[in-house]
């Protein structure tokens, strides 16, 4: 079996001149995941650089389509793997418009939603600030970054029983309510978070060899980062501030006061300062849902949707009917079709989901935010430097889950 | 306590898009592949200037087969603030393509970010875009046959050779390997021998 696209194709890439090809990946730690990159050089200058891609593709959306509605949940969470709760809301989100429940989702289920979909967003930047800074050779900032995102880790696992990939969010709203003593490690989160913003902006920010790395590295005008549909904190970094939170808001996000950070340089150390910036912005969200938090029921009261809660089944012959039903057959969803986007960490992460009335989605086609940044390395790369390369690549922040899904 | 909702049981619809229930996501438009490109250039000099997403579903009992779906979003092509962008437009085009010789003309020449989008539906439900100027596969193996995606294909793909076991985890091998040392030897055996004895009465 065959892999290499561009390596098996010496007619794609140019052999007069001086130049080179080099093939950088699958296994270059500076590429984030499997990505590969043929490249052509010259001297330590890139002439062209193609990506290839699908070395991790595991067919979610295959699979999917041979799941309830209800377990594909599970396979969703699996593709950004950083910020599991971004993909399970927008999945959720589809399937309540399809089912038109929209509206029956109790309010603290939206506000925990919220939160949960916030943190992950911190967490998520924690590991692209840790693994671009090693790209960089700051070796130190990586352990205060795992050190925050272990904290959100944390509550996580609180809500969800797992660490990386809660599955806490499902069709209907939470599966359980926040665990007790959860808000008093939120709080002590909240309190330790500006001091450790304040600490890596200050290893980082105004360091001149952080500045010399980044700064006119990569730049995307607005032009270009429109024509190669970047979202995100990339897009926002060219000065345009789209944000799906603000342009099709969605679990009341119009009601909660935040901004929407933007620089207009389209550079790398824009794309660093826009993410920085964003860090803050989900945390003064979680504060105000923190202090919001009203008290109530957290999954939608619809038993054809919802299993009921387990203690009734000892007690309700009703409620254990509905227990094994959607257990066994899942619940079915009217046919139609629909698009539902959210902000996710890297940027529109969207779900076209079609059902045809059964109780497995039809189709599930995601719009994965990553694949379509990585693809401007294409337009960026040429006439930088190799070395830029590995900024440029870790300024997009590709998560490689969702890029080969 | 009564559902919210009624659930459809009047079994799978061979259409979902022609009857889907009121959902304001986005406008939408279907569109004749012959018509596809020109409209499609129309709309983006209309001020359509992101292509948000391209993909395909595949209907195996309706006359067109394949539907290819994009999603495009009003955007300025310049620096623009929240304010400007505070009534966003979304528009989904739905494009039937007949199940003989699937194909499409590309859009790359009007979005740069189509190039492996378009792949991706070539790789996973074998649409072609003609005059793509790269068209390969993208997630699958160059020598894979048969698309994915494709409501015929099987979950599991065909059988494919198993790459051989390397030697050391060999069951044959880990037996004939070498034995442990005297020394552990005798220590485990030390160790049995106690266990042993603290077993018997």
């Amino acid at each position: 079996m065959s892999f290499g696209g561009t390596a098996l194709r010496p007619e794609l890439v140019s052999q007069d001149g001086n130049a080179m090809v080099l093939s950088m990946g699958p296994q270059h730690p500076s590429t984030h995941g499997v990505l590969q990159i043929m490249l052509e050089i010259e001297g330590e200058s890139i002439l062209k650089a193609e990506a290839e891609i699908g070395y991790l593709h595991t067919g979610i959306e295959k699979t999917c389509e041979n799941l309830f509605w209800s377990q594909a949940q599970t396979a969703i969470e699996r593709m950004d793997y950083l910020a599991p709760s971004s993909n399970a809301l927008c999945y959720a989100l589809a399937v309540e418009k399809l089912l038109g429940v929209t509206d029956d989702i109790p309010e603290r289920a939206t506000q925990i939603r919220v939160m949960g979909a916030e943190l992950t967003r911190i967490a998520s930047h924690c590991v692209w600030l840790g693994t671009h800074g090693i790209d960089l050779g700051a070796l130190s900032v990586f352990f205060y970054c795992f050190d925050l995102r272990e904290n959100i880790l944390d509550l996580q696992e609180a809500v969800g029983g797992a660490r990386m990939h809660p599955n806490h969010f499902r069709v209907g709203g939470v599966q359980a309510d926040l665990p007790e003593g959860y808000i008093e490690r939120l709080d002590s989160l909240i309190e330790k978070f500006p001091g450790r913003m304040r600490d890596l902006r200050t290893l980082l920010q105004a360091n001149p060899i952080l500045q010399d790395r980044l700064i006119d590295v990569g730049i995307l005008t607005p032009e270009e980062a429109v024509q190669w549909s970047l979202t995100g904190p990339s897009l926002r970094a060219s000065g345009i501030a789209y944000d799906v939170r603000k342009a099709f808001p969605y679990c009341g996000y119009e009601n909660y006061r935040f901004d929407v950070p933007t620089r207009d340089d389209g550079d790398s150390y824009a794309r660093f300062l826009v993410r920085l910036d964003e860090m803050e912005e989900s945390m003064r969200i979680v504060e105000q849902v923190r202090k919001e938090l009203k008290p109530g029921p957290v999954m939608i009261d619809d038993t054809k949707i919802a299993p009921p809660p387990k203690e009734t089944i000892a007690l309700s012959m009703e409620a254990l009917i509905h227990h094994f039903k959607i257990m066994t057959e899942g619940f079915r969803v009217p046919p139609g079709d629909v698009y539902q986007a959210v902000e996710g960490p890297r940027g529109e992460l969207g779900y076209y989901i079609v059902s045809d009335g059964g109780n497995r989605p039809y189709r599930v086609r995601t719009r994965p935010p990553s694949l379509y940044n990585l693809q401007a390395l294409k337009c960026m790369a040429p006439h930088n430097l190799i070395a830029d390369l590995v900024v440029m690549i870790g300024s997009l922040d590709p998560v490689f889950g969702e890029v080969d899904r | 306590m009564p559902s919210t909702q009624t659930p459809s049981i009047t079994g799978p619809a061979i259409d979902p898009p022609s009857v889907r229930p009121p959902i304001d996501d986005a406008a939408i438009e279907r569109l004749e592949p012959a018509r596809l490109h020109a409209r499609l250039a129309e709309l983006k000099a209309a001020g359509y200037t992101m292509l948000l997403d391209l993909g395909a579903v595949d209907y195996p009992k309706r006359a067109p087969r394949f539907d290819v779906v994009y999603h495009l979003l009003k955007l300025p092509l310049r620096k623009a603030s929240v304010a400007e962008l505070a009534t966003p437009q979304r528009l989904r085009i739905l494009c039937g393509v007949s199940a003989d010789g699937p194909k499409l003309p590309t859009v790359t020449d009007l979005w740069s970010c189509a190039d492996w989008a378009e792949r991706e539906v070539f790789d996973l439900f074998g649409v072609v875009f003609e005059g793509h100027p790269d068209l390969r596969r993208i997630q699958m193996p160059n020598d894979w046959e048969g698309h994915p995606l494709r409501k015929d294909y099987p979950l599991r793909g065909p059988a494919r050779e198993r790459s051989p076991r390397p030697a050391f985890a060999l069951k044959s091998n880990v037996q004939a390997g070498t034995p442990p040392s005297g020394r552990t030897l005798q220590a485990l055996q030390e160790q049995i021998r106690r266990a042993q004895s603290e077993r018997r009465p």
